[in-house]
Order: C-alpha cells, then structure tokens, then sequence
C-alpha cells in the first residue's frame, strides 16, 4: 500500500489477503465445488466447514493500517494524502538492480509531473462523466411515443467514439415500463451514422434495433438483453473489403444473454465471450472466440483466430472453413466439430432457431444467413446463399460435448412424458 | 492430482499394528500393509491442492500430490520415480518417519490428512519387490574423491548422491555395519535392518566404497582424509547423550539409552556386543527417563526383553491430546502422541523430574521424584519413589561427540557445540570439510538428515566441478 501510493494510488483494492484472512487456504479449486474450507462451494457439507468470521476480516484490515501508519510515521508523513505521489521517497535501487528488471526502463515511473508544483497530485476533484448530456438522453426524448404508447419510431442520429454505452439508458428506459418482455419487435429503430464508442448497444432491450453505419469500439452488445444489433461500414468508405475489415472490437457480446447481432466485417478477440443466449453473426473472428460461452448461436462467416471456443460448455457455432483449416484453431478440449447436416423435410411451422438444437442445422444456418444478409446487405452472406448447396459442406459445427449430452437427456425426458399429457 | 472428490467420499485409512500380545514375543516388524486397492483409494483422497503444503512439511519436499496421483492412476513404477527423485530412502522414512507431511497435509485442518507415509512405504516396497531399484551408476566418473565420515541417513545420502554424480566415494562407519542410528538406535520391530542391507548393496554397485569398523579420529587419523580426499563431508551424528547428574547417578543399573538400545540391534543381527556387560530388562522393572522417540525404543525392548513393569517420566506437562489446529496447522503441533511400545504396556507420569537414584550394594533399586510445574519449578511435598532395577536415561543428545574427529580438525562450532555450517554450502570452516545431519543441526529426523546429506552433496559437487546437476 505504501508504495502503491508513493507512485500515486489513491485507492485499494484488496482480494486475496482478506480471503485468506477469512479462511481460504489457496486451493485453488473455486471452480470444482470442492472448496475444503467451505469459502467457495455450493457444497453443503463443505460450507460447514468454513470457520471465518466478520472480526478475521475487521483484525486483518486493522492491523494492515496499524501498519501502514508506522511506515508512515517513519517517512513523516501524517495524512495518507500527503503520501500519494511522492515517490521521490521510495528506495528504488534495490528493485531496479534486480537481475529481472534487465532491459526495463522505470524512469516515468519515477519522475514526477510538472503539474506537481501547481495541481494536485492526488484524487481530490471528482471527475465529471457529463451524464446530463450522453446520446441516450436524445434517443429517449425521441422514443418517447414508443415508450409511452409502443407507437413505432424511427430515430436517426450520428455517433462518435465519445459516445459510449448508447444505447443503454434507452433500454432502461423500455426494462422501467414493461420489464424484460420488452417492445414488439422493432419498435425502437435506431439508425446511428459514424464511429460508436466502447459498449455500443450495452444490455439492448427487446423491441430496440441499433443499426450503426460506420463501426463500434470494444465491448458491443456487452450484456445484450434482447435487443437487436446492425452493424456495416460506411457506403462512403468505398476503399473498405468488409470481410477482411474489422468491424467491432475487442470482448463483443460479453456476457449477452439475448438478442441478435448482425456485423457485416471482421471482430476482435474473445468475440461472444460468455454469451449464454443471443444469436451472432459475423465475419470473421479474432482469438479465443466463443470462450466460456454457454448458450445462443455463432455464426462465423469466415476465419476465426486460435483457440476458438475455449471453455465453450453451451450453445452452437457455426464456421465456414473453406481452407478446411479450423480443426487447428479450434480448442477442442470441451466441445466436437461435426458436418452441418442437409436440410431435413420442409418444417411445417415457422422454425425458432433457438430451439432443437441438436438437429435442423442447416435449416438454421439458412435463416440466420439470410437475416445477415437482409439487415447489413453483406455480398458474403448473399455469395453464399446463392452457392448454398457448395457452402453448406464447408460449414463446421462447434457443438460442446456436454451440451449435447444435457440437451439429448432433456430430449429423452421430454419423450418419455405420457401421451395424455402431451396432448393437453 | 487423486480424486477430485475423493477426500469427500473416501474416510481415511491406515495401516495397523499386529496384536500386541503377538509382537512383543519377537523383533520383527509388525505393521500390517494396506492392500493394493486400499492404498489406490486413500491415494485418491489427496486433494491436488494450489498450495501443497505437504510438498514443505517434508523436510526433502516430497512431491507428494504427484505420486499419490500416480498410485491412484495405477502406474506405481512411475510413482516410485517420482518418489525417489526427492528422497534416496523412502523405506526408511515410509517406516520411522512421524511424517511432518501429514501434519501439514490440508485435509488435516479440518479432517483427516491423507495416509501419506503408508502410501510412500507402498510405493518403495513395491518398487523392490517389482525389481524396480536397480543401482545407477554414474556415466561418467570424475576422478575426484570423496570422504564422508559416518553412515547414518545424512552419511549415506550424500554418498549415494556424490556416487552417482561420478565421485568415488569412501564411507567410514566405525561400527561393524553401515547405517548408524539406522541400524543400532532404531529397533528391529520398528525397521528391519536387511532394508539397509539392500541400500548398501545398491550404493556400493553403484561405486560407493564401505569402510567399517574405522572410527576416524581413533582409529585413523582425521588428517588421513583432509589429505588424500578432495572433499570430506562430516556426518556423524549428534551421539553425546544428555546426562542426568543427580546424586545416585553412579549406581549400577542406571545406562544411557544408546548403550542398551544398539546391544539390542546386534543381537538381532547376530554381531558381537561392543561392550562386555549385557544390559538385559527381563525380570526388571524398568523406568525409563525420557518422553520422545527414544524413550518409546527403550520400553519397547524393554517389554520384548521381559520387564517386569515399564515406566516413563516425562519432565513437560502431558500435552493436549487434541491440538487447536487453527493454531498449529500446517506446523508440527505438540499433542501427546502414543507411540506403538506404549501400547505393548507402560505408565507414563508426566511433569515429573528426578531429584536422585536410590541404591543397595551399589545398585540402583528406586528413584525419587518430584513433581515439577511447567517451569520445571518442584511443586513442594509432591516427592515420590519409583521402584526401578534398570534405568535408561532418553533425554535427548546434546550435541556430536567433539572428542577425537572434530576436535583434531579445528572446526568451529556453534554455540550448542554442534559442527558449524550453514545450509546453502554446508561448508565447515576447515578447507573442504563439510558437515551434514545431526552433526551440523543437532539431534533430529531421519528425514531431516537425508535432506542434509543431499543438500551437502549438491554443493560438495558444485565445490568439486563448479557445477552441479544434484537437486538441492
């Protein structure tokens, strides 16, 4: 803490200490219901084990400050803000000189602003977000015959990077009045023209559309509840191949448990990473796709990184693999590739993608596809629609092996109910 | 790794003793093993952990989780690999070893910790009995010689690291066998010594060379070895027994623990006694005066030999039965601890200490004792008398025997009168003399002194070559 502050901390966050200080012993094992002090299981004769009070936690902090101030008094100083930023105090030689330092160049650790003189150098004013004044604020004031009445609206707005998280405060708006059951579908379009900053269409209610002209930051869809999300280049950028151009960032559809997203390019890492229920289409991905992902539908419409589906326990992919190269570059060690099978007999009903998903691949692939095409005019998704009967073979199915066994027992289940009752 | 869950499903399980009424009626062994299964199973309730602890509560860092892995697997060969890449001698620590390990083992905190020694023995029994030690001779021998003074655990580690580092090496034991406290402190019905006898024939296929019967500083010179050896490693145990200077201590009858303990072992091992006077209990009634180790070694081969009654005094308080493992855990806590010959029949007192040995025609026939609090401090009017025809005094060894081999050489000591070094180079302050075990640290484990004899080996050979390939 004290160095932490010399070089200019004004906050803490502590974790492991205090656990320990509760009783966690470092097992390491949070994530097999194993915990043999009882801190992290769900495991009912283990949690009896766990022995850690309030006061651990309270005694540790005490004496972490306890000791905090004497290294305080020894260096002078009376006030912990005093500290904040002086690291002219520390002894840095000894880290400096040791052997794993090599090669580092610390000197802007260690050099103090020239602001020093005249500002401070600690936290002492709070920053201004300018809340009163985000992009929602208009797409609210707009919406408000759909929010008021689900009259249909139709919003047009440019976007740029400092526009963060549109889109978010409109759902909140649409989850206040009717709850996760949302609008219509549709009822809220937004057409956004320009470059959206980082967690464009955060936590989208259903009945929200965010169509976005241009390209969105990291985080997209972050949390999608619903809603849906558009996103193509610029007609002006003329020079742009969408299928080899990124399009959204970095941790898209992080943690998405709804909705569907339609991306006429290329996104970055960890693309779907969590996605437990929405529905995603792209261009192409970068590393470690569909990680930890555990429900809703990918479809790669192009090359993926490595270490696609890394922890992937629910939910599909699809990959195009027209090199038949993704074999390497998928992590299997949770999840099977096999073919996308043909089309089955003509379903009688309109088919929910979400549903079935053990079979009716390419009736799927079929809908998702046209829907991308429809919605970012993607020449891709059109190109393969037209060859469909050539495309459809080269398509991969990521299917998560446990998924599939949990999804065939809900089946088996399903079938075993009497007649009388399926009939009612 | 084991099981992930199986310190949930599986209760701990560990090896028993035969009846007592049967083993006291010879000197053999008398643990019984767990079967194949058995052992498969309590292997599968070591929990893999994020920090081992075990892997510090053994003094020479046994990869325990691995090889209990291993034999939950079912590739034991492996397993005993594993084992012996970080202990030369786990047939003797899977049997003498209190196994520290176990104290710290994670399951002890709130459970009960995995039968790690049992599994350990199991392993290295196997490995012998499948033909899977077999001597490892160095690829390449160095030309550089070696001395180590002493055979016990520390002396014969080193010795069999430096040997198969490609050093020729030369071991001194003064007594008739290799082993040390191995094989004339520990009893038979404890370990028996044919164990040792397959080390040696192992080591010295392995190049190491045994000279018995040679007490360096007696009955050679010390400055024979600084001579003619490029490294001498002292490892010969911390032998001066703590005496007990009460009046009475001049009575017959009255034996440091370590003069009757070893006649014992060379009966068993049909060598001749060292000494002329046999010191048998049978018929006696034997107080033994002393609460660790060595003291339990006493009853039990009191009890073998035919004592009438066996008695041990204790100078601490009787410890908790229980310790608070929130206090203690993973250390090694102080609980009182029932050794196997308590069992086979003896009273124990506890914060009692002598005040004098009573006698007849210069023999010894009672002690008179007093209750002391746990300062030592005698609690008034607490005097009592012990009936007692033998006594053995097992308080523990102060420090090596300074006498001949360390005195001649001039190393300096610490304060306690031990061989000083430190634990990185074990480098005595005499040129490449280095010291190890109980004559460096002072009276200890078995296992405490294997460490020792590898860590000074490691740098013995660093010392030699500049470098050194030897785990540490």
């Amino acid at each position: 803490m004290i160095i932490g502050a010399l070089l200019g901390a004004d906050e803490f966050g502590f974790a492991t200490a205090p656990l320990i200080a509760a009783g966690c012993i470092m097992m390491r094992k949070c994530h097999l219901n194993t915990c043999p002090v009882g801190v992290a299981t769900q495991d009912p004769v283990l949690r009896k084990r766990f022995v850690g009070q309030p006061e651990h936690v309270i005694n540790f902090f005490f004496f972490v400050a306890e000791e905090v101030r004497e290294i305080m008094a020894e260096l002078g100083y009376r006030k912990f803000d005093e500290m904040v930023g002086q690291m002219q105090m520390l002894d840095r030689d000894r880290a400096i000189d040791h052997w794993k330092a090599n090669g580092l160049d610390f000197s802007k650790l260690f050099s103090k602003p020239h602001a020093a003189k005249l500002e401070d150098i600690r936290h002492s004013a709070m920053q201004d977000h300018h809340l009163e004044s985000v992009l929602d604020r208009t797409l609210i004031e707009k919406a408000k015959d759909a929010l008021d009445s689900k009259k249909k609206v139709s919003i047009e707005a440019s976007i740029k990077s400092l526009n963060r998280t549109t889109g978010a405060m409109l759902s909140g708006e649409v989850a206040k009045r009717y709850g996760f059951k949302g609008l219509p579908d549709d009822t809220i379009h937004v057409k956004l023209n320009g470059t959206a900053g980082q967690s464009f269409g955060a936590w989208v209610a259903k009945g929200v559309t965010l169509e976005l002209e241009g390209e969105a930051n990291d985080y997209v869809g972050k949390g999608l509840s619903g809603g849906r999300l558009i996103v193509y280049p610029s007609k002006h950028a003329k020079k742009i191949i969408p299928e080899e151009s990124i399009i959204v960032g970095n941790t898209v559809l992080y943690g998405a448990i709804a909705g569907e997203c339609y991306f006429r390019g290329v996104a970055g890492e960890r693309f779907a990473v969590r996605n437990s229920g929405a529905i995603a289409i792209v261009e192409g991905t970068g590393d470690h796709g569909c990680e930890y992902m555990t429900g809703g539908i990918v479809v790669v419409l192009g090359k993926t990184g490595r270490n696609f589906a890394a922890g992937m326990s629910g939910g599909v992919a699809y990959v195009l693999d027209e090199d038949g190269t993704f074999d390497k570059r998928c992590n299997k060690a949770m999840v099977e590739l096999e073919p996308v099978q043909p089309e089955e007999a003509a379903l009688s009903e309109p088919f929910d993608v979400l549903s079935h998903m053990t079979r009716y691949d390419a009736e799927r692939l079929k809908i998702l596809i046209e829907n991308h095409a429809r919605h970012t005019g993607s020449a891709r998704a059109r190109m393969i629609l037209e060859n469909w009967a050539t495309y459809r073979g080269k398509f991969k199915k990521v299917m998560p092996t446990e998924y599939r066994r949990a999804l065939r027992e809900l089946m088996a289940e399903n079938e075993n109910r009497p007649m009388a009752v399926a009939g009612e | 790794m084991g099981k992930v869950t199986g310190f949930i499903e599986i209760d701990r399980r560990d090896r028993k003793y035969g009846p007592a009424a049967d083993r006291i009626r010879n000197y053999k062994e008398f643990v019984i093993p767990l079967s194949e299964e058995a052992t498969k199973d309590q292997a599968a309730r070591c929990m893999n952990c994020g920090i081992p602890y075990c892997h510090n509560g053994c003094p020479v860092n046994n990869q325990i989780p691995d090889w209990n892995d291993l034999v939950y697997q079912g590739d034991w060969q492996e397993a005993a690999r594993n084992l012996h890449s970080t202990n030369n001698f786990p047939e003797f620590t899977g049997r003498v070893c209190p196994a520290p390990c176990e104290a710290s083992c994670t399951l002890n905190l709130n459970d009960q910790p995995v039968t790690i020694k049992t599994i350990e023995c199991a392993i290295v029994d196997r490995a012998f009995a499948e033909g899977w030690v077999n001597p490892e001779p160095a690829p390449r021998l160095t030309g550089k010689r070696v001395a180590i003074v002493g055979s016990g655990p520390a002396g014969l580690a080193a010795a069999q690291q430096l040997a198969r580092a490609g050093h020729e090496v030369h071991v001194f034991e003064k007594n008739g066998k290799p082993g040390g406290l191995l094989r004339y402190g520990i009893p038979d019905f404890k370990m028996e010594k044919q164990l040792i006898d397959r080390r040696v024939k192992q080591m010295e296929a392995e190049g190491v060379v045994f000279h018995c019967n040679v007490n360096i500083g007696i009955d050679k010179p010390v400055a024979d070895l600084t001579a003619s050896y490029d490294a001498v490693i002292l490892a010969g145990g911390s032998e001066k027994p703590r005496d007990l200077p009460v009046p009475g201590r001049e009575l017959s009858g009255i034996h440091f623990a370590m003069d009757f303990l070893p006649q014992q072992n060379r009966r068993v091992g049909h060598e001749p006694l060292k000494s002329n006077t046999p010191i048998l209990a049978n018929g006696k009634h034997v107080v033994v005066i002393g609460g660790g180790d060595t003291g339990s070694d006493c009853i039990g081969t009191s009890v073998r030999q035919g004592a009438l009654s066996v008695t041990q005094i204790e100078i601490m308080t009787k410890p908790p039965e229980k310790e608070d493992k929130l206090l203690t855990w993973p250390n090694w806590p102080m609980k009182l601890r029932t050794s196997s010959s308590h069992e086979e029949g003896a009273d124990r007192d506890f914060a009692v200490n002598t005040v004098s040995f009573d006698g007849e025609d210069g023999k010894v026939t009672s002690l008179t004792c007093v209750r002391v609090d746990n300062k030592f401090q005698p609690i008034p009017g607490s005097e009592f008398k012990l009936r007692a025809d033998l006594v053995f005094l097992a308080m523990g060894f102060v420090a090596p025997v300074q006498e001949g081999m360390v005195k001649d050489l001039g190393t300096k000591l610490d304060p306690r009168g031990n061989v000083a070094a430190d634990t990185v180079a074990y480098k005595t302050s005499v040129d490449k003399v280095f010291a190890c075990g109980d004559m460096r640290r002072g009276q200890s484990l078995v296992v405490w002194a294997i460490r020792e004899g590898r860590q000074a080996a490691h740098s013995v050979d660093k010392h030699l070559m500049g470098t050194t390939t030897l785990p540490r």
